[in-house]
């Protein structure tokens, strides 16, 4: 089993303070579609992980990540370009 | 699998919405409408809460004048864009009209109040630019957002922090960012702490986009908005608004202490491709423009409403969006079905207002908005109280 980095623990935690009620989540599971999550649930997702790991995500780049681990991949992608 | 899945969510919300009462809370069908304040609904006269018409000058006789005479002299439309045949004077002097009332060199017409956040916006931040967007900005601007081509970022709702640590990440680009934010928001009624925003955008060296679509005609000395109300003219950069508001037609400007504000007609696309306003909604704007500028006894009368209506929707123990007293009063729910039982309650009482639901709200609430107007009478707004009261004791709204 992988050991979850800290882009996918803070991805985690944002997703567990948008969605409080929602269990455990395979890294492939859709976040609108299998979930639920609205647009406004997302946001606040991502601006969270912006403050925690001090970076900003432009919105556009959050459009093509619908499931847990595209939206990780996204967020690496910034960190790594920060 | 059709193109059409997607929309299953908002048909099983729409069915949801819908299944209360014999009139649809959303796209609710007036049968006729009889002044700022009174239409026909399903059949029974009801007191309209729930519109935009904060002075009521949809019906003021100046600006109905103006239209009529408008449509004799000119005509109906104009059948063209303001880059070809939709350039009549009343548009060039409908736009000096507004630079001269916030004594700025610049001002621009378009043609809903829409397309100004969209023609404005989507031209002032290009490719290599930045947009960053307070996080419950209307969504003609997050849509302005995606026509720009530069890259957009959100930051938190009314939090110059949270905007100061994003401008600082930017570094050296934040000198090539507009930030956009709103001075009244429209569902829950709060402002904006435009002040400290103006501060942060002026240490990193950004400019500011202010939307007063909610504030303008309402706020600040001759109705001008809640940037001239804070003294904040000589800083922020550009203000938009609308004019199917308090303005009471359709339509909407961009103003600019910037006289490049002038460029963006070479460049807006919401601007330059489509039909400009037609002569009886630029007559009539004028004419209610001049009105609105003109006195305060529209706008004292609506405050008046304000206080006594806030001062009573609190002592009710109704939670509501929004500390500060405004035009709108968000009342705020736990549940859906509170809030649908609180709308339908109010129509079934014969007042017409707003039930706004997630995911078109904040933070997940279920809201109830109440607009007041300068036409409404003090019977009217003692109506509303009354039928308040009496909902308050069956919804129990202090433990929503």
């Amino acid at each position: 089993m992988n050991v979850p980095d800290r882009v996918e623990q803070v991805v985690r935690e944002a997703l567990s303070l948008a969605a409080p009620d929602i269990g455990r989540v395979e890294g492939g599971t859709r976040l609108a579609s299998e979930l639920g999550l609205d647009s406004a649930q997302v946001m606040d997702m991502i601006m969270e992980i912006e403050d925690r790991l001090d970076i900003s995500i432009p919105v556009a780049s959050i459009a093509g990540a619908r499931t847990l681990d595209e939206l990780c991949d996204t967020v690496r992608r910034v960190v790594s370009e920060t | 699998m059709s193109l059409f899945d997607k929309f299953a969510p908002l048909a099983e919300l729409r069915a949801a919405l819908a299944a209360r009462g014999r009139v649809p809370s959303v796209a609710t069908p007036m049968d006729a409408v009889q002044s700022a304040t009174a239409a026909i609904i399903d059949g029974r006269k009801v007191l309209l809460a729930g519109t935009n018409n904060y002075l009521g000058l949809t019906f003021a006789p100046e600006t109905r004048a103006a239209a009529i005479k408008a449509i004799e002299q000119l005509g109906t439309g104009t059948t063209g864009s303001r880059m070809a045949s939709g350039n009549y004077a009343g548009h060039r002097q409908l736009e000096r009209a507004f630079a001269d009332a916030f004594g700025w060199p610049a001002a621009i017409v378009f043609s809903t109040g829409y397309q100004a956040n969209l023609g404005a916006i989507s031209a002032l931040a290009g490719a290599g630019e930045y947009l960053l967007v307070d996080a419950d900005a209307h969504a003609s601007i997050h849509d302005a957002c995606r026509l720009s081509n530069a890259t957009t970022i959100r930051f938190r709702h009314n939090d110059p922090e949270n905007l100061s640590r994003r401008l600082e990440r930017l570094g050296e680009d934040a000198r090539r960012t507009l930030v956009v934010v709103e001075s009244l928001y429209s569902v829950l009624g709060d402002r904006a702490p435009l002040r400290e925003f103006v501060e942060v955008k002026e240490k990193y060296g950004a400019m500011i986009i202010v939307d007063e679509a909610h504030s303008f005609g309402i706020y600040g000395p001759r109705g001008l908005g809640i940037c001239a109300e804070l003294g904040l003219l000589d800083r922020v950069d550009f203000i938009v608004g609308t004019f199917s508001k308090s303005l009471g037609g359709v339509g909407g400007f961009c103003v600019s202490r910037h006289p490049e504000l002038e460029l963006l007609r070479l460049a807006s696309r919401p601007y330059i491709f489509t039909a400009s306003p037609p002569p009886p909604v630029i007559a009539a704007t004028q004419a209610a423009l001049g009105r609105l500028l003109a006195g305060d006894d529209l706008r004292e009368r609506l405050w008046r409403h304000i206080h006594r209506f806030h001062a009573a929707v609190k002592q009710l123990g109704y939670r509501t969006g929004s500390s500060d007293p405004g035009p709108v009063t968000a009342l705020v729910f736990g549940e859906r079905e509170q809030a649908m039982r609180a709308w339908q309650g109010l129509l079934d009482a014969g007042i017409y207002t707003n039930l706004m639901v997630p995911p078109s709200t904040p933070a997940g609430l279920n809201i109830v908005r109440i607009s007041l107007s300068a036409a409404h009478s003090d019977e009217d707004i003692g109506r509303m109280i009354e039928v308040l009261a009496g909902l308050a004791a069956q919804l129990k709204p202090a433990a929503a």
